[in-house]
């Protein structure tokens, strides 16, 4: 039972960082009305960044200026800032290429899927950068942290691994403040409903859509930031590992639903850790995906999400 | 066999709360032209939308050569001999003129055997040619196989009404069919219209262009706010003291009579 | 003909075939995300029906098209449930459903489970050339239907089509199925040919890289799929060979860099795909625009 309570606090402690990039999934869902596969890949590509600052990946000159400048056991710190700087180039990239071309000329279905197909280019784009600089096999470094740790009742909960969920779960809930209560996420939700009326009224979205991009990015890089910390062992693969909890953390939870995509993910998480462990690791695949498709089937909105979103776009 | 095309009666429809049209009943006389006309947001794009089955009624009938069609689905109600066009241009935009035509005859050619026969790659099929035709008819002469996102307004327009003329209905619904179009486009829709009428077809037509009305049809309906408020000939629509109100009222195009000169395009409320 | 060359066939050839799977549903409207599903379940089914020791050892003139119609008779049952949804839904529904697949597949020990399943019966380079051949020609034969029509209709205006009586549902039922067939028979095919099958052969990025030279290549006409599965399978063959000749290994590595790179600006500059409708018809219509109004 032990070792059973054990794998769910495991579980929650991953599933609590995933959960970030199914806040930003659902985010671009919501706001900006299609799936952007990209957003796995920006998590990679801040996993790699932090592993790479930590773990001399940069080569040479670079890597000695880290060291030089923070001394060997901050070099997360470096990782940290170049896996931020990355990320927020690429999301702008990206939203340049994306969403700048949801105006449709003739509005027919494959138009629609535009932008999601080009985040599908941009995903295959990053993760063959990663692997043809660093190859596609794991990457590990050495945790300036340690292994300190703090007991339950006999049950670990890592120190580390806590203060990343305990942050993750700070900035999701400072973002859903933001969302209500703040001008800019009074304009985020207006363009979320109606994009032309929002114009009308005023708002800039050619500025604010590269905001919500960023935002989202931002996410993804600090959970990739935290996940290398805490699990130090990465690869170019990560982000398709995240992929499958966040997006049915997205689906569950209900698509363009912040919250609802914390608890999606989190629910995932555990329902992952208890298919590993009840009907063992295989089964993991079917479980997820298939509660999926059965809630796509039957409530495609999933627990809170809002009926406009989603439907006819992509 | 009903003197009627259409009859319509008691058909109402609210969109959450708001009720947009309101009791209205008319009759279309078999082989007639009849008008649709009203203020903008009169509710008459709603009629089409209603009669062709886009929007369930709420209360109602809608008889179609004596047939209650109420409950038919709207995918069937092209096959009982009710086609239409639209206000907005809604053609096909990646098919050609032809194979937009050619979709009009869908409704004719449901059974397998012409589903799976290759029109394509038989290009001088009678299907092919019926459709050639009845472009070449509307005095459409640009190359059929032209994708007809590139073409001009006007072309379209006439394409989108030649598409419904081909499923041979027995009343053809058409909505605003002469928009945009300039003086010599308008007379050749209106030949064009004669000659399928001269064959036995119905035709019901929303229009703004009084001149048009006059010249094609025999009876005009007016609506205002969902409402039918006039129903007689095009020579009395003008003088009908409720149509003055509902034009004038609203800053509208003022239906004239036919001795004045033609209406300047007047404000649209959407 | 060298073994490079016939290896070279084979690789088109399949690709083909896969393309003309999610063509059928994309020239409808529909972006299926799951193609690996259908194509690993062919591979599977007729695997197990023409082996002859663990399997029903039919032959293969027998053994693949029971197969693939079983798997046909699948999608078409899968498909109702799954073309309700809609957009993003639909693309999700798609790829769960090949996730479930894969997950199955890896569970069921009579197909060998995770390790994969050798197949006994060898379909050699130029059984599945001609195949991909038979499968070109019948799309091309498909799309110049009215079924076609049908299809392209929904495509652009699903509403309006239902107005002129087309079964919009049924129409995407069925092209939805036929594709899936025709990647069944690719999977069979794949199985039969590389004599080994495992279910990383078949994973997500199959179903994304397929999606995404289909749309490259152009869903409007016939030719589209051809363009999409030549450029897919010659352009990494041409950055292997630069790699190889000045021996840098990121250039190899680079090809799908850059396959990626080039969807998205397709996407900016071409985003109906390379071949488009209007393409076809320049090159095709050799009559001046009054001949052919005059005919």
């Amino acid at each position: 039972m032990n070792i059973f309570l054990q794998q769910i606090v495991n579980g929650l402690m991953l599933g609590g960082l995933y959960v970030m990039v199914a806040v930003a999934f659902t985010l671009i869902v919501g706001m900006l009305n299609f799936l952007n596969f990209t957003i796995p890949a920006l998590f990679m590509l801040a996993a790699v960044m932090t592993w790479a600052a930590m773990a001399g990946g940069f080569g040479g000159g670079v890597d000695e200026l880290i060291v030089t400048v923070l001394g060997a056991d901050n070099r997360w710190i470096a990782g940290a800032i170049i896996a931020v700087v990355v990320v927020i180039l690429a999301s702008l990239v990206i939203e340049r290429f994306t969403y700048r071309y949801t105006k449709t000329k003739y509005g027919d279905a494959t138009e629609h899927a535009l932008p999601l197909v080009s985040s599908l280019g941009f995903l295959i784009f990053f993760e063959h950068l990663v692997i043809s600089i660093w190859g596609s096999d794991t990457l590990t470094v050495e945790s300036p942290f340690g292994h300190a740790s703090f007991y339950i009742s006999s049950i670990q909960f890592s120190i580390p691994q806590t203060i990343s969920l305990g942050l993750s779960l700070i900035i999701v809930f400072l973002l859903s403040f933001m969302l209500q209560k703040t001008k800019l996420g009074r304009a985020l939700r207006s363009i979320a409903e109606k994009p032309d009326t929002a114009m009308l009224m005023g708002i800039d979205v050619g500025k604010i859509v590269p905001i919500v991009y960023v935002i989202a990015g931002l996410l993804c890089a600090i959970a990739g930031i935290l996940f290398t910390i805490n699990y130090t062992t990465v690869d170019a693969y990560v982000g398709d590992r995240v992929a499958t909890i966040a997006i049915a953390g997205m689906v569950l939870g209900g698509l363009g639903n912040v919250w609802g995509a914390i608890l999606g993910g989190l629910l995932i998480g555990l329902l992952e850790v208890l298919s590993i462990y009840l009907l063992g690791a295989s089964t993991v695949k079917i479980s997820i995906w298939g509660l999926l498709l059965l809630v796509l089937i039957i409530r495609p909105t999933g627990l809170f999400g809002h009926t406009s979103i989603g439907k006819g776009k992509f | 066999m009903s003197k009627s095309a259409l009859t319509i009666t008691g058909l109402s429809k609210s969109f959450g709360g708001l009720m947009v049209i309101d009791d209205v009943s008319f009759s279309v006389p078999k082989g007639s032209k009849m008008a649709l006309i009203g203020p903008n947001g009169a509710g008459k794009t709603t009629v089409f939308n209603l009669l062709t089955g886009v929007y369930p009624i709420d209360s109602g009938t809608i008889e179609l050569d004596g047939v209650d069609i109420t409950h038919i689905p709207a995918r069937h109600r092209i096959t009982k001999g009710l086609s239409r066009s639209f206000q907005n241009i809604r053609l096909m935009p990646h098919l050609s003129a032809i194979e937009n035509v050619m979709l009009g005859q869908h409704s004719r050619a449901r059974s397998l055997r012409h589903q799976l026969f290759p029109l394509g790659l038989l290009p001088r099929n009678r299907w092919a040619a019926q459709a050639r035709r009845a472009l070449s008819d509307a005095g459409l002469t640009e190359y059929p196989g032209q994708i007809v996102a590139d073409l001009p307004y006007g072309i379209q327009k006439r394409i989108e009404i030649v598409r419904a003329i081909v499923s041979e209905p027995s009343i053809l619904l058409l909505d605003e069919p002469a928009a945009g179009l300039n003086e010599a486009e308008t007379e050749e829709l209106l030949t064009l219209l004669r000659k399928v009428s001269a064959h036995g077809v119905t035709i019901l037509v929303v229009e703004h262009d009084m001149h048009f009305v006059r010249n094609l049809c025999d009876n005009v309906v007016v609506l205002n706010f969902g409402r039918k408020i006039f129903d007689g000939t095009p020579d009395q629509v003008h003088l009908d003291p409720d149509v003055r109100e509902a034009f004038l009222g609203s800053d509208q195009d003022e239906p004239v009579a036919s001795d004045q000169a033609p209406v300047q395009g007047g404000s649209h409320v959407t | 003909m060298s073994g490079e060359l016939e290896g070279l066939l084979v690789i088109l050839s399949l690709n083909t075939i896969y393309a003309y799977g999610v063509f059928l549903a994309a020239t409808s409207g529909q972006l299926n995300l799951g193609a690996a599903g259908f194509v690993t379940l062919g591979a599977y089914a007729s695997a197990y029906f023409t082996n002859s020791f663990d399997g029903f050892g039919f032959s293969l003139v027998l053994g693949i098209p029971i197969a693939v119609i079983i798997v046909g008779i699948l999608a078409f049952l899968v498909s109702f449930p799954i073309l309700r949804t809609r957009g993003v839904y639909m693309v999700l529904a798609t790829y769960a459903f090949a996730e479930v697949v894969a997950g199955v597949i890896i569970n069921t020990e009579a197909v060998g489970g995770a390790a994969g399943m050798p197949v006994d019966i060898f379909v050699p380079y130029y059984f599945v050339v001609v195949s991909a051949v038979l499968v070109s020609l019948f799309c091309f034969y498909l799309m110049s239907t009215r079924f076609g029509l049908a299809m392209r209709s929904i495509h652009d205006d699903e509403n309006v089509a239902i107005l002129f009586g087309v079964n919009a549902r049924m129409v995407r039922v069925w092209a939805f199925t036929l594709g899936a067939i025709i990647l069944a028979f690719g999977g069979a095919l794949y199985g039969h040919h590389y004599s080994y099958i495992e279910t990383q052969n078949f994973n997500v990025l199959l179903s994304i890289y397929i999606l995404l030279y289909v749309l490259l290549g152009g869903t409007q006409t016939a030719w589209g799929p051809i363009m999409g599965a030549l450029f897919f399978t010659f352009v990494p063959e041409l950055f292997r060979y630069l790699g190889g000749v000045t021996g840098q290994r990121w250039i190899e590595e680079g090809r799908f860099v850059a396959f990626g790179l080039l969807i998205v600006l397709v996407m900016v500059f071409r985003p109906e795909g390379v071949i488009t409708r209007t393409m076809v018809e320049k090159v095709f219509s050799r009559k001046t625009p009054e001949q052919g109004a005059a005919e």
